[in-house]
């Protein structure tokens, strides 16, 4: 009854509070209150005091008497723990052959004490190594910065001799250990550098970045491509050996300590061989650009090449602002990976979306013809087909895109308009990124009327859609969207994500990701019109008069499609030879196609920067690819180890 | 901005400014000690410390500009704030070595744990200064309300999973609870109960982790390379520095690496070795003497609210001082206390200064009447 009551009146006490006229609430202490709290507030300050006694006892004993016994300890007390690195992950190609693995590599360290330079010991280092012991100072100012118990490299990858004179004789030298890190090893030289990318060691701002707190100076991280994406993936976690040393810096014993996990190993879809084929006929013929091949019936990337490749020597032990500065101004640009990153006008190739619109939107069939006089005249300017000498007379689709009839294109985009136009082209996977484990992918650029209203407030004009019909004007594409498209031409209308990814493996063998064919776009119900497209392209490789002669196969039916893209549009080099026109005013050549035709399995596409055509510069190495991909089905050449001389130039 | 009475400033609390001035001075110094890497320039680290140890007090000049008794409503807004972060922290916040305890803002890492102790004691205090108790004092049924006060935070704690922050909470409850008038069926049957609760938690309720910590302490030879390793450490870097220290700087535990963590839990264990028994006494005359101090602002309050308040933060400051104290000196085991004004730490060190902003608020108040 009692607390019944209590808790009435506390409740409306309770009730004030909140209503707002709380002041009157808390009391001041009545003389009652204050007695007790004076109670409570004495037994507090006793047990603070107990306590402060209690830890100041404490500090007595520890300090005082047991002072000297600690001291002992302290001085005695030489556990250094010292990291082990872990072997980072392998990289694979698909057929299980190494790129990138690793090999033992011994370096010099000291290991300093109290942060003091003997320099005789180094003078006698620097003997060992036959180098000048400046450079050895130099190294050990650079590291002053970090903390004493990290060792100071003062050598790396040394010869095997001079590390058993060291082990040897390591009692004249206090603190100098061999120390065996792992190395990366490229089997393929630089095969496939701008997406495997390289390591290089961590730097400070890494280092004070609070999640990387397992990385140590002298660390090696991935800087570039794979080895920077897949980071986590590939450099496994540290060991740690609990090292007891004496005061001298010698070990006494080794504690038990923590094996390092190695990295896993990431399989890649790649193919070693296409990669090689492809990068070394473009180094041999001087080219610069893109080759990209891919597997059209899950979107595994077989082949990625961009040439030149990036020279991963130069970027070994931080690269030099002069090889920096040649990079940027090189006219062949190395340091741009052009598969992803390199965006052009799709030219002709973009005549396979604006067919595939036409027919599945039913503005043509595989009947309808139109005549080509060699130009076609819209408003008051004419626009001319590549062919305006004679041009093509009457043409059907099949003959449009085997011999690349511009007008016919002109007529046909002129009736989509250039909104439909772009709505195929987004399905086919263009304009937008891949998403694929590439670095500084582009998305390139489909254009809109829309988008033309909002990036230059100016209304799309007519004239423009003729452009973007035959794929110049705004229309930038990377190889691998073209490629991804060719793909999906190819396997029915099924636009899939290029992965180059297969499987990555802990150090355990098990397989803890494995590629999986995503399909970003499925273009249904366009069965007819996709084998029309095909028909046409078969005939622009196999046909008499195609554009694309130069990738035919013996007995396997290749079908593709070329395209010449104009870097500038300037009068002054219109007359002259085309051998005469400055290196970077060139045309761009673009080939891309699949194969077999039939049943497609492999889709490829090349770019060749300022390549001039299509046919002649990119078809051929297109070419080489596929023969090296369907080696075995071929007939035997004559002479299996060289690729195929192709002529440069000319049509 | 800053609006004062002249007769509030009049009672201007100089004794805590010193006393704060003086441990801030050594905590810094300490901090510089055990953070530097060899090279030039202090670490980073110093000077974010000294940064926070800036806009600390800029706090505290803040927070004397209100009067104390205006804080009483916020205190709830910010409990409940406090415990939403603890909410959110659980749920989006990834796991960090195995716990989730901090929310990144950028230019801080909160640790919603620490404001949740400051923000208990105020509500606490709020909650026991309202009370109207009979003559024979509180029963159990009117321990309900500070009770499950304490629960909310204290349970969303325990989960991170960060044990010895929960049991700080637990502390503060009953250290406040029992400076109030109980009653005696009351504190035994609270007595009884947590007996259990300590037994039940040892039994069920700790990770493998916690409960290896202190096996490791009571026989610490069982896992020498871990636990029972940072506590010998910890104990040889202390015993080590003797009489007189090895030196500012000098300290070849911490500089070696040997002692763990030894810009956070384990600073004072610098301190210790590099100025020996005559500098930590020092330090802990400094320490104790706030914490005395602070009894006797609480004893001058001008109303039970403040009471309660300031005794409030002197058991806040005290347990987690004499916590990691304690295990400094390896009288318990590991457990991620930190040392106020003195572990690194920005959380934990604005905090505690706005809790000696709030005390030195109360002292500068006494007299005036409302």
């Amino acid at each position: 009854m009692r607390k019944i009551n209590r808790r009435r009146t506390h409740g409306t006490e309770e009730d004030a509070a909140r209503s707002g006229d709380d002041k009157t609430v808390i009391s001041h202490i009545n003389q009652g209150e204050l007695d007790l709290y004076r109670r409570r507030a004495m037994y507090s300050s006793a047990v603070l005091i107990f306590f402060f006694a209690t830890l100041a006892a404490r500090l007595w004993y520890l300090q005082i008497l047991q002072g000297d016994q600690y001291a002992k300890l302290a001085q005695n007390n030489r556990v250094r723990t010292v990291d082990i690195a872990a072997p980072r992950g392998n990289i694979l190609d698909r057929k299980g052959r190494e790129i990138v693995t690793n090999k033992p590599s011994f370096n010099v360290v000291w290991v300093r004490e109290k942060n003091r330079i003997d320099e005789e010991l180094i003078k006698k280092v620097a003997a060992i190594l036959a180098v000048d012991p400046s450079d050895l100072l130099a190294r050990i100012r650079k590291m002053a910065g970090t903390p004493g118990h990290i060792p100071i490299r003062l050598a790396e990858n040394i010869e095997w001799d001079k590390v058993a004179y060291i082990e040897n004789n390591r009692m004249d030298m206090p603190g100098i250990k061999i120390e065996v890190v792992p190395q990366r090893v490229y089997h393929y030289g630089n095969l496939a550098s701008h997406m495997i990318g390289y390591l290089a060691e961590i730097s400070k701002e890494d280092l004070t970045d609070a999640e990387t707190d397992s990385y140590r100076p002298g660390d090696m991280t991935g800087k570039m491509g794979l080895e920077r994406l897949r980071e986590k993936d590939l450099r496994g976690e540290k060991g740690r050996e609990y090292m007891e040393v004496n005061s001298l810096g010698f070990e006494q014993r080794n504690l038990k300590g923590l094996e390092p996990l190695p990295g896993s190993d990431i399989q890649l879809t790649l193919d070693v061989d296409l990669q090689q084929a492809a990068e070394k006929i473009m180094m041999d013929e001087n080219k610069s650009g893109a080759v990209v091949a891919v597997e059209v019936n899950t979107g595994r990337l077989l082949l990625v090449a961009s040439s030149p490749v990036l020279d991963l020597s130069k970027f070994l032990g931080g690269i030099s602002s002069k090889n920096w500065k040649e990079m940027l101004d090189n006219p062949h640009h190395p340091l741009i990976n052009k598969t992803v990153q390199g965006q052009y006008p799709p030219a002709s190739t973009y005549k396979i979306v604006t067919a595939l619109a036409g027919l599945a939107e039913g503005i043509i069939t595989p009947d309808s013809t139109v005549y080509c006089p060699g130009s076609y005249r819209f408003g008051n300017r004419s626009y001319r087909c590549w062919k305006y000498k004679g041009g093509h007379g009457t043409v059907n689709l099949k003959r449009a895109l085997s011999e690349s009839c511009d007008v016919y294109f002109y007529h046909l985009g002129q009736r989509l308009g250039v909104n439909r136009l772009a709505n195929y082209a987004s399905h086919l996977g263009l304009g937008k990124k891949t998403g694929v484990e590439i670095e500084h992918e582009k998305s390139g650029l489909i254009p809109t009327s829309e988008w033309k209203l909002k990036r230059y407030g100016k209304p799309w004009q007519d004239g423009e859609t003729l452009s973007v019909a035959i794929g110049q004007g705004f229309n930038l594409v990377t190889p691998l969207q073209l490629a991804m498209m060719t793909a999906a031409v190819a396997n029915g209308g099924r636009l899939y994500k290029p992965s180059i990814i297969e499987t990555v493996r802990d150090p355990d063998g098990h397989i803890v990701e494995r590629f999986q064919a995503t399909e970003l776009d499925h273009f249904t119900g366009q069965e007819r019109a996709l084998n029309l497209l095909k028909e046409g392209l078969i005939e622009a490789v196999n046909g008499r008069r195609g554009t694309s002669t130069k990738a035919r196969l013996n007995s396997i039916t290749v079908a593709g499609k070329t395209g010449t893209a104009q870097v500038v549009r300037i009068k002054q080099y219109k007359h002259l030879k085309e051998e005469n026109i400055p290196y970077k005013y060139r045309d761009h050549a673009w080939f891309t196609c699949f194969a077999p035709a039939e049943n497609p399995e492999i889709a490829v596409t090349v770019l060749v920067e300022h390549g001039l055509h299509g046919g002649s510069a990119a078809a051929p190495i297109a070419k080489a690819v596929l023969e090296k991909y369907f080696a075995d089905r071929l007939p035997k050449p004559e002479d299996a180890g060289a690729l195929p001389v192709v002529p440069v130039g000319g049509d | 901005m800053l609006r004062f009475d002249r007769r509030v400033l009049n009672n201007f609390d100089w004794v805590t400014v010193l006393t704060l001035s003086l441990i801030t001075i050594m905590s810094l110094a300490n901090l510089f000690s055990a953070t530097w890497n060899g090279g030039p320039s202090p670490s980073p680290l110093f000077f974010k410390q000294l940064y926070f140890f800036l806009f600390g007090y800029a706090l505290i000049l803040f927070i004397l500009s209100v009067d104390y008794s205006e804080l009483e409503m916020l205190s709830y807004v910010g409990y409940v704030a406090v415990c939403f972060l603890l909410i959110y922290t659980k749920l989006f916040v990834k796991v960090v070595a195995g716990s989730q305890r901090w929310i990144d803002l950028g230019f801080i890492k909160l640790q919603p744990s620490e404001p949740a102790k400051l923000f208990l004691v105020l509500v606490l205090a709020s909650c026991y200064a309202r009370f109207e108790a009979k003559e024979d004092g509180y029963g159990l049924l009117d321990l309900l309300r500070p009770a499950a006060l304490t629960v909310v935070p204290f349970l969303l704690i325990v989960i991170q999973p960060d044990l010895g922050t929960a049991l700080m909470l637990a502390f503060m409850f009953v250290s406040m609870t029992l400076f109030s008038r109980l009653r005696w069926p009351a504190l035994t049957s609270l007595s009884i109960t947590g007996l259990i609760t300590v037994v039940l938690g040892w039994k069920y309720g700790l990770k493998p982790y916690q409960r290896r910590r202190i096996e490791t302490f009571l026989n610490p030879e069982s896992d020498p390379m871990n636990h029972g390793y940072q506590i010998k450490q910890s104990k040889i870097a202390v015993g080590s520095g003797e009489f007189f220290g090895k030196g500012f700087m000098e300290g070849t535990q911490g500089h070696l690496n040997f002692l763990p963590e030894r810009h956070t839990d384990f600073a004072f264990a610098v301190w210790c070795e590099e100025l020996g028994f005559v500098g930590s006494m020092f330090f802990l005359l400094c320490f104790f003497f706030l914490l005395l101090w602070g009894m006797n602002i609480a004893l001058s309050a001008r109303d039970k609210f403040g009471v309660y308040l300031a005794f409030g933060i002197v058991m806040l400051i005290f347990w987690q001082g004499l916590i990691n104290l304690f295990m400094i000196m390896g009288m318990l085991p590991v457990v991620g206390i930190p040392l106020p004004f003195f572990s690194y730490g920005g959380s934990s060190l604005l905090t505690n200064l706005i809790a000696i902003g709030i005390l030195m608020n109360i002292r500068m108040r006494r007299f005036q009447k409302r």
